[in-house]
């Protein structure tokens, strides 16, 4: 159509054709005008139109309303994360972000101003902010998570810009909100952090963003080309909902004592690969604590410790950047649920199981040791190299004999020892509401051979989760049930509606009820059998099993001893009724002892022995338990010396009388003192005899009993703590050797299990 | 041209239409209703018809779809005009105010126009297109407006575009020249020569102005009034061929797409590259968002986001942005049928006028209106450099609306005489 011609010169004549008269070309050459108008011209501009509207006009609209709408946001509140008792483990609080209109300058020394008063106030590089300015947008975020002292400034700097710069609408203040996690460190890897944009990166708060996060709202105007409203209303308003909050089944006690035992056996063992625990409710699944040691603070979750920061440091520039990310990677890693291990003997708990279940255990079995097995070409050891002789089914277990249980693993045959092994919840996942659970790595289905079940009975050459473990430890003991473990027990509402409630929720019975019982019978004699080395908490029927495996095909040969170890520890309590279990595991000690009885067995009996009367577990003292049983000192004072000394005696206390009255006045130590039975109460029967000092002496190194000597020799009372045992030995006490005391004060002395005389395994 | 091309030109539509009436009539007896639907054509010799054909005889069909147009074009007018009214001249009515004046006095002139013997501008013709000249002259030497060019010429309460008169004066100088050497057309002297003459020099004024938009309209109808005049295609085609080769070269050696940059950011609209240029294209850009957020059905009449400042001056030359904005493709689909019937409405019933120079006029004064239906909706668009290519009918602007609508009346004389010498 827009051919603009340029015409020859060239008059010739031509004959017209005899049909062709003039009207008759002009209504031909009037058709060929109608098609290049209506046809091709009008063909063309709805071709055009419908290509823009159809084709591209989502993008086109996308980008006019992208112009059009000024659209606020609004942050919803993100819910807050509480422990089974209602402690809160991660809130969110306000802060404010500060955000551009950088449309509405006009002027570039507006622009300089906007700029540098924002880059002083909140600490940002002056070019960066004045790139900002420069925009075309309603806007542009300059910095997040502000406080209120800096708030304030930006305030007072908005007033500033409105009266020397006349533009008070380009700075806005949103109200935003910041993550707090008040315990810091506690449960961290279970916690998990936020981002900048308050989105889940790990643990719970990943696991469940969609439920924290809530909705944000919008306020959305319209502004007309020069950001003013645009004079008809038109404005949608979109209010946020805040996000929900989440209950989870750890409880901050068991969790923090889990975590304060952990990290000392970290320290004492000089673990290289970190330490973990996990504690079950074995009747739901439900996590009480989980540990990884190492852990991280959750307000600053980008901070390497000390140690690591060194070790990066050390290394050439262009390998810092790498190695600080997988060290952060590790940091953050949740190694009770990421991670695979070994279980080694630990898993005899499930051969057993299987044994019994399947009935291949008759009363009179019996399991013959002669310190190693040949299975097909390979003599398998035992850790006792002499060999155990002839024993029960009941004392295999108790001295964790390979040999005992390679022949346990061959009555119960290849098939069927998969068939449990599934059944058991190894295979799969465990489906806990927890981010990144590994899998298992087990023989494919016709690749075992006699020789892999043999070590595959006593839990070596296969790697399952620690949590898939314990999973199946409480499978083994409350009557057959896999449960799906979870972390989260509710999730209630802003305004406190619960929305959801998880319930227990069985798998499968993979053992019978009666094996379970005869399960929890075994285990109970571990420790009874074993004692300290075995696990036993003084004054609680506790039972499991020790284990350790080697690491078969990971990075090798870093630990003192030669080759690298997993030292782990499974048990359960109470064992006539069981309640809770609590798995312990130690990869690659480095320090004076490596096997799970020497280990991790001491760590299970101090979470225990502190755990167990938090959760008001009933105790069972043996007689030699009572022996180190704190009891509470009565009130003596107000009555005749005779009748005090009577009653003190009748408590378990030796009284001691000084001064010239007949009634005592006051005593030492004071009422409900907990103090070792047996101990000395100062009755002071006047109050001009002086009181007596003595100096503490040192208790550390020395055994129960032997405190007990060293206090009254000393004139001192004892509050025993921790693994009080006959062959425990104090570790710590609460007043330093050396300083001067009041007679008959109360010592509180610590106590480790010792056990490093066991290493059966 | 094949014979059934000539049959659909005679009219088979018409035949048919004219058999089903009289069919009607048949059967009807004919009541007085039936006389807004009869078309006054040489077949009708119907009494029932006078009431318009007696009176005026002017073409209705043509008649009632401008009015159509002019309806629809001034709702949107106000429609895309009064958020841009409100915020430049503190009154939202205030385009809408003065192109109700312009529509009464345009309509009137269309009126009047409509009574007017065509015939008398046979013989003025010559005078007309030295009019142009002198509007053209006289635009040069006055003070440039707005964007520093010279188009218009003040005149009080509107103004006037010398450009507007010169398209006119082409139309009506090719149909008197075409008509008066009709059988010499054949001959270049008298077809390519002052074709080039004339063209040439009312380019090389519209250039000084400068006016892009007015040559290229002028050429067409330059070119369109010489070829249904009667020029051989022979020549046509060689001007075609040399006009393809040019563009075609200029693709070749990359000149094109300077060219294109140079032409205000022509088909560059939605990329960035600099900020001047992003200026530049700010109002073709927003065109296309206006367009794009259309889609099919609109975003309802009155609820274009656009037109609030984004789209400059959205009453002008991109209302249509803003009609297609509000109406979506649907609406653009139905205007654009609208305007289709219109010129196929005028050029047929040019074709029915007595003389030579009637047609030619009539075909001219209609095909100009497609013309620019076509150019405005490629430029807003980005298929054609922004250039102020007006929409018929839409666009605000005093001088430009009347002029049209007093054309409009010409091609209604036309009809008038036509049916009348027919009767």
């Amino acid at each position: 159509m827009e051919e603009n011609k340029t015409r020859k010169k060239t008059p010739k004549k031509r004959e017209k054709r005899a049909d062709k008269g003039p009207n008759q070309r002009l209504r031909q050459r009037t058709a060929v005008l109608i098609i290049i108008i209506l046809v091709i011209g009008f063909g063309a501009t709805l071709l055009r139109l419908s290509f823009l509207t159809l084709v591209q006009g989502s993008e086109l609209q996308e980008k006019a309303v992208g112009q059009q709408l000024s659209d606020t946001v609004l942050t919803a509140k993100r819910g807050s994360i509480y422990d089974a008792k209602g402690t809160t483990l991660a809130e969110s609080a306000s802060v404010w972000q500060v955000v551009l209109a950088p449309i509405n300058f006009e002027k570039d020394t507006q622009r300089e101003a906007a700029a540098r008063g924002l880059s002083e106030i909140l600490g940002l590089d002056y070019e960066n902010v004045y790139e900002k300015t420069q925009k075309k947008n309603y806007y542009t975020v300059v910095k997040r998570k502000i406080e209120v002292e800096q708030r304030d400034k930006v305030i007072e700097l908005m007033e500033k810009l409105t009266k020397e710069y006349d533009c008070g609408n380009v700075i806005q203040l949103l109200d935003d909100y910041k993550r707090y996690y008040p315990k810091d460190t506690l449960a961290a890897s279970i916690i998990g952090f936020t981002g900048a944009d308050e989105q889940g990166l790990e643990g719970v708060e990943f696991k469940y963003d969609d439920y924290l996060s809530g909705t944000p709202g919008r306020i959305i105007t319209a502004k007309n080309a020069r950001g003013t409203n645009m004079p008809f209303q038109y404005e949608q308003n979109v209010e946020s909902e805040d996000g929900k909050s989440i209950y989870l089944t750890i409880d901050e006690t068991i969790q923090s004592i889990c975590e304060k035992y952990t990290a000392q056996a970290v320290i004492d063992n000089n673990i290289l690969n970190r330490a973990g625990c996990i504690c079950m409710d074995v009747n739901t699944g439900a996590i009480l604590a989980m540990v990884t040691s190492g852990g991280y603070n959750l307000n600053d979750p980008y901070t390497l410790s000390d140690e690591a920061q060194n070790a990066i440091s050390q290394l050439p520039k262009d390998e810092q950047a790498d190695a600080e990310s997988q060290e952060l990677a590790a940091m953050w890693r949740n190694k009770c649920v990421a991670d695979t291990y070994m279980p080694g003997s630990v898993f005899k708990m499930c051969t057993a199981s299987m044994a019994l279940e399947e009935g291949k255990i008759k009363d009179n079995s019996s399991f013959t040791c002669g310190g190693y097995m040949r299975v097909e070409d390979y003599d398998i050891g035992c850790s006792v190299t002499s060999g155990h002789g002839t024993q029960t089914f009941l004392e295999s277990f108790c001295h964790s004999c390979n040999p005992a249980f390679i022949q346990i693993g061959q009555l119960v045959g290849l098939e069927k020892f998969r068939d449990y092994y599934t059944a058991f919840g190894f295979s799969e996942k465990t489906g806990i509401d927890l981010p990144g659970e590994a899998d298992d790595s087990f023989w494919p289905e016709g690749q075992m051979g006699m020789v892999d079940l043999a070590v595959a009975s006593f839990g070596q050459n296969f790697s399952i989760t620690p949590l898939s473990m314990i999973t199946a430890c409480a499978a083994v003991c409350n009557g057959g049930y896999v449960l799906q473990p979870y972390v989260v027990s509710k999730i209630t509402d802003a305004q406190g509606n619960v929305v959801k409630t998880v319930e227990r929720k069985v798998k499968r019975q993979v053992i019978s009820n009666e094996t379970s019982k005869k399960m929890c019978d075994m285990l109970a004699a571990y420790p009874e059998v074993n004692g300290a080395s075995g696990g036993a908490v003084p004054g609680y029927k506790v039972g499991g099993k020790t284990g350790t495996s080697e690491k078969i095909g990971i990075k090798k040969n870093i630990s003192s001893f030669g080759k690298d170890y997993i030292a782990s520890f499974c048990g359960i309590a109470p064992t006539d009724n069981p309640q809770i279990a609590l798995l312990v595991f130690l990869d690659t000690p480095s320090g004076g002892a490596y096997y799970g009885s020497q280990i991790a067995a001491p760590l299970f009996t101090e979470i225990m022995s502190e755990v167990l009367p938090y959760l008001e577990i009933s105790t069972d003292y043996s007689e030699e338990d009572l022996a180190y049983l704190n009891i509470p000192a009565g009130d003596y004072t107000n009555i005749s010396t005779s009748e005090a000394v009577d009653k003190a005696d009748n408590d378990g206390f030796i009284a001691q009388i000084v001064g010239e009255g007949d009634t005592v006045v006051s005593q030492m130590p004071s009422v409900s003192s907990k103090m070792a039975k047996g101990g000395t109460i100062i009755l002071y029967t006047d109050n001009t005899t002086p009181h007596e000092k003595v100096t503490v002496p040192d208790f550390k190194k020395a055994s129960a009993y032997e405190v007990n000597g060293i206090a009254a020799s000393n004139g001192l009372n004892v509050s025993f703590n921790g693994a009080v045992s006959s062959t425990g030995i104090a570790v710590a006490q609460s007043v330093k050797e050396g300083t001067e005391v009041a007679k008959g004060t109360v010592i509180a002395v610590t106590f480790k299990a010792n056990a490093e005389g066991g290493s059966s395994d | 041209m094949a014979p059934n091309k000539r049959m659909l030109l005679k009219g088979d539509l018409n035949r048919i239409y004219d058999e089903k009436i009289r069919n009607r009539r048949r059967r009807e007896q004919s009541g007085p209703k039936e006389k807004f639907f009869v078309r006054p054509t040489r077949q009708r010799k119907m009494k029932n018809a006078k009431w318009f054909a007696a009176g005026m005889g002017i073409d209705l069909p043509f008649c009632i779809i401008l009015l159509i147009l002019l309806t629809i074009g001034t709702i949107m007018m106000f429609s895309a005009s009064y958020a841009f009214a409100y915020y430049t001249q503190d009154d939202s009515y205030y385009f809408l105010f003065r192109q109700l004046i312009f529509i009464v006095v345009g309509i009137a002139a269309m009126g009047v126009m409509s009574f007017f013997n065509y015939n008398k501008l046979h013989s003025i013709a010559p005078l007309v297109l030295g009019i142009a000249y002198v509007c053209l002259m006289i635009v040069l030497v006055l003070p440039a407006g707005d964007g520093g060019v010279k188009r218009w010429i003040p005149l009080g309460m509107f103004n006037i575009q010398p450009s507007e008169i010169a398209k006119f004066a082409i139309i009506l100088f090719f149909a008197h020249w075409a008509s008066k050497y009709y059988d010499k057309m054949q001959l270049a002297k008298f077809s390519v020569l002052p074709g080039l003459i004339v063209f040439g020099s009312i380019a090389m004024l519209l250039f000084l102005e400068p006016h892009y938009s007015g040559i290229v309209i002028i050429g067409m109808l330059t070119v369109l009034m010489l070829y249904i005049g009667g020029m051989k295609t022979k020549y046509l085609a060689i001007g075609g061929i040399a006009l393809i080769g040019i563009v075609l070269m200029l693709a070749v050696t990359g000149g094109l797409s300077y060219a294109m940059s140079r032409m205000d950011g022509w088909g560059q609209a939605l990329e960035y590259t600099t900020e001047e240029m992003w200026q530049t294209t700010w109002q073709t850009r927003n065109s296309l968002y206006a367009i794009g957020s259309g889609g099919l059905w609109g975003l309802g009449l009155g609820q274009s986001r656009q037109k609030y400042l984004y789209l400059p001056e959205p009453q002008n030359d991109f209302i249509f942005a803003i009609v297609v904005e509000e109406l979506g493709l649907i609406g653009a689909v139905i205007i654009l049928l609208i305007f289709a019937l219109l010129v196929w409405r005028g050029i047929t019933l040019s074709l029915r006028a007595k003389d030579k120079f009637g047609k030619l006029l009539g075909i001219g004064l209609t095909s100009q209106i497609g013309i620019q239906v076509v150019l405005n909706i490629l430029v807003i668009t980005d298929w054609l450099p922004n250039t102020g290519i007006s929409l018929p009918f839409f666009s605000y602007g005093g001088s430009s609306l009347i002029m049209l609508l007093a054309q409009m009346g010409i091609v209604l004389s036309i009809s008038r005489t036509a049916n009348i010498e027919r009767q």
